[in-house]
């Protein structure tokens, strides 16, 4: 043990190029969302049956598809689900998780054995399959989707913290913090939780990308989002008929899609590495 | 060791730098260290963490990492060992020149039996086949004293104890019959009493078969025992080399004198017995009492074992063990790893149940407290851990983590707490700067100052200090010890301190405890049990202590000692 600080801890202040870039996407395209009816140009349900199956032009930038719908229009349009869909599908599942995890693990007992027998059994089920299951009994739509994933999804992250938090509640300061006489709710709220979450925000982000893509696939089976509401995996399954000759209606939102979720692992990837280092 | 036209020396180092990082921003771990192994000498390296001394060694045998640069001049044999290339290095490691490490445990591969470990160089070097190398491993493990070789060749690194692990990784070490043994803090990891064995071991080893040894340690103790010459480094250079008597008796150098002025050994001698409240001790009441105490860990039974109601399995970590620690007296704890010294300490300040008897704060049961009279025994009771890293939230700052107790306790409001926070940081002696400061970006020594300063934050009456300073380097113990010594006179503090080494207990404690194994064997007024041990384990623990007055004693060993014809091939 040195006498001299860690010197290498706080070397790297500045933020990484990879966080910096993600969260520029991720920037990027929530402002697209928000300024969807500024930045459109065009009404994304608008049916123009003159103007069908156009190519990319100055006037539709992305082309239009079978219905003379803009695509470009529908893409911007389109990002206000998308976007809302990596958190309104990662929040809830984090926070029934990160709940049951941080408790179950800290406390241990019979808490804990029941709750991890419940985390096996979802476990024991395929992911996708579950959620189609339980989408398909509650109905096709987007809020019913998001049940299905705070159902099913939770338990990823109650494992992940859980581990964390086995091993955390053995370090001496929060053996000190129990001799200091914190009571049980302030340390795990003051002390476990803030040094356990780190691998939940990565993990977070890249479940985001996982999240957004199978909204996408449910788009595409017609359980997600439904027609015509803007949405990239809807819009993918209504261009697929015609992705040989306008493959302009597949690819954008397929492109649109790929950024989105790229921006998630970006600052997924960075965050791993910096919070590795001050952790 | 003088006469006649002296020898080439075995192992040369001259001029050895090594700088890490790029380089404008490089930082020079070695700075132009020179220094000399005699053919059948052993030399000791001592110094502190950041020395230097670890990477000295590394590079020796060219085991640096890769942005690591090395400058300066290798001699082993007359061969300049910079100047090889990795396959000509790798026939000069393990076969002429091997290394033995820190941590027996973490350098064996678990999935390795004892036998092959000791076997690969063996058939690496010599091409020895698979039955002929099993019997020298054998032979082997014979040799550095492990019982029943042919059952233990065997047996994988996790059926060993640490000591016999280490032995396992000496005989590695040393069967392809080297003639330099590299040896960096072999028994840091190790019990006193093992401690004491190995280096016994090695000296044989050097005496018998003449091999040369270069020991690294940060216990100058360790280094007096064993070491016919001693290099002195701090901050990567040479402080100062020569004759381990002389340097122990007569260090030239400053920080060699602070060096060994900081041995808890000699601490005790320069601060007398002044500060002994011993008659309050032997007459004021037992302000906590453990009594008839046991604690048992359950081992997991399962789902299973469950449903099989089978029986829970235990392991009794404290044996009924009883005894008073009165008021205003210093009680000290003693004992090896797997004593229960800690366990005691977490069962009086509650972070576990114990399975039986009873601890008394004051004539109340400890057990019973709740609410409010639990939160005032704990205001009455702080305890200090012994990592200083891992004691402290690593998110918290200083002036947050100090300040938290006061706050939860309601004992000041956020201005009051801050200013008191300010007071304590004084009163342990950590500079105000440091108050938004994050462990990470503090030394070992002001983080185990800031776990003070929150034992503190409470006024509590009994100080539990668990190892405290077990994790730091010497110099820092003993500034460490100083200060709550004097935390000790003008606070009033009743304190508990648990430690392995007995020397810092003889400084700071009036009686001590000895355990064992769970058991307390031996208890008593420090003085009386440390001159006149009655139990045999408390007179092994004692004779065990690494001195530095081993060094004068050694000494006609040494000379005596023929290193060439000494030099014998058993195998090979």
């Amino acid at each position: 043990m040195s006498d001299e600080p860690a010197a290498f801890a706080s070397m790297s202040r500045k933020v990484p190029f990879e966080i910096a870039l993600g969260a520029a996407i991720l920037a990027a395209w929530v402002i697209l969302a928000i300024g969807a009816p500024v930045f459109a140009g065009a009404d994304p349900n608008a049916i123009d049956l003159l103007a069908i199956l156009q190519p990319p032009s100055l006037n539709h930038p992305f082309g239009t598809d079978h219905l003379g719908r803009d695509v470009f229009a529908r893409v911007v349009f389109g990002a206000r689900i998308d976007v809302w869909m990596g958190v309104a599908g990662v929040l809830p599942p984090l926070v029934i998780g990160v709940t049951v995890g941080l408790f179950s693990g800290y406390f241990g007992g019979l808490l804990d054995t029941v709750m991890m027998r419940l985390v096996d059994i979802t476990v024991a089920f395929p992911f996708f399959i579950l959620v189609i299951a339980i989408v398909g009994m509650l109905g096709p739509g987007l809020g019913n989707y998001f049940i299905a994933l705070a159902l099913v999804a939770w338990v990823s992250y109650a494992r992940l913290i859980r581990a964390e938090v086995v091993v955390l509640k053995n370090a001496e300061y929060i053996q000190a913090a129990r001799a200091l006489g914190y009571h049980p709710l302030y340390i795990v709220l003051r002390h476990v939780l803030p040094n356990a979450i780190s691998p939940i925000v990565v993990y977070a982000m890249s479940d985001a990308v996982l999240v957004i893509l199978a909204g996408a696939s449910l788009g595409f089976l017609g359980l997600g989002a439904q027609p015509p509401t803007a949405e990239w995996g809807v819009m993918i399954a209504d261009g697929q008929p015609y992705v040989i000759d306008a493959w302009w209606i597949c690819f954008f939102p397929g492109l649109a899609a790929v950024t989105l979720g790229l921006g998630f692992l970006l600052v997924s990837d960075g965050l791993a590495h910096a919070l590795k280092v001050t952790s | 060791m003088t006469e006649q036209p002296p020898p080439a020396p075995l192992l040369s180092v001259e001029d050895l730098t090594v700088d890490f990082g790029a380089p404008h921003v490089a930082v020079k771990a070695v700075r132009g260290v020179s220094f000399a192994v005699n053919v059948g000498e052993i030399v000791g390296i001592v110094g502190e963490s950041g020395s230097g001394k670890s990477v000295t060694c590394r590079a020796v045998l060219g085991l640096l990492p890769w942005m690591a640069r090395v400058g300066g001049r290798v001699s082993f044999d007359g061969r300049d060992l910079l100047q090889l290339s990795e396959a000509e290095m790798r026939r000069v490691r393990g076969r002429h020149i091997s290394m033995i490490f820190q941590n027996p445990s973490s350098h064996l591969d678990p999935l390795m039996t004892i036998g092959r470990h000791v076997a690969e160089p063996l058939r690496m070097h010599f091409g020895y086949g698979a039955a002929r190398a099993r019997d020298a491993a054998i032979q082997m493990l014979r040799d550095v004293r492990i019982r029943d070789p042919e059952l233990r060749v065997d047996s994988h690194p996790h059926e060993l104890s640490g000591g016999m692990k280490q032995r396992a990784m000496i005989a590695s070490a040393i069967a392809c019959e080297p003639r330099l043994l590299l040896a960096d803090e072999p028994t840091t990891a190790l019990d006193v009493t093992v401690q004491a064995r190995i280096l016994e071991l090695l000296k044989d080893l050097n005496r018998q078969r003449g091999l040369s040894i270069v020991l690294i340690s940060h216990d100058l103790g360790v280094i007096a025992e064993i070491c016919d010459r001693v290099v002195v480094m701090r901050n990567g250079v040479v402080v100062e080399q020569g004759p381990t008597r002389e340097i122990i008796n007569v260090p030239s150098h400053a920080y060699t004198r602070l060096l060994i002025d900081s041995q808890p050994s000699r601490l005790s001698q320069q601060h007398g017995k002044t500060a002994r409240p011993a008659a309050v001790a032997t007459t004021s009441e037992p302000l906590l009492a453990v009594d008839d105490l046991s604690v048992e860990f359950a081992s997991a039974r399962g789902l299973l074992g469950l449903l099989r109601g089978s029986e829970k399995a235990s392991v009794k970590a404290v044996d009924a063990v009883s005894f008073d620690v009165r008021r205003g007296e210093s009680f000290g704890i003693v004992g090896e790893s797997g004593s229960g010294k800690s366990t005691i300490a977490r069962a009086i300040t509650r972070l576990i149940d114990p399975s039986g008897g009873r601890i008394t704060f004051r004539g109340a049961s400890v057990h019973d407290l709740k609410g409010e009279t639990l939160s005032a025994y704990r205001r009455a009771v702080q305890m200090v851990f012994q990592s200083p890293y891992d004691a402290l939230n690593p998110r918290m700052t200083v002036e947050e983590t100090i300040a938290e107790p006061m706050i939860r306790h309601r004992l000041a409001d956020r201005s009051g707490a801050r200013k008191r926070t300010a007071a304590l940081m004084a009163m342990v002696e950590l500079p105000a700067e440091l108050a938004g400061r994050r462990p990470r970006q503090l030394s070992g020594g002001q983080c185990q100052r800031v776990s003070i300063a929150r034992a503190l934050a409470l006024s509590p009456e009994v100080l539990i200090a668990d190892e405290i300073t077990s994790a730091l380097d010497v110099t820092i113990q003993a500034q460490i010890l100083s200060l709550l010594r004097r935390l000790r006179e003008t606070q009033g503090l009743t304190t508990l301190y648990i430690s392995h080494d007995l020397a810092v207990v003889r400084m700071f404690c009036d009686r001590v405890a000895v355990f064992r194994s769970g058991q307390l064997v031996e208890i008593g007024a420090v003085e009386e049990v440390l001159a006149r041990p009655r139990h045999d384990y408390t007179r092994r623990l004692i004779a065990s202590a690494p001195r530095l007055e081993a060094a004068t004693a050694s000494e006609e060993g040494a000379r005596d000692m023929d290193t060439g014809s000494a030099w014998k091939g058993s195998h090979g």
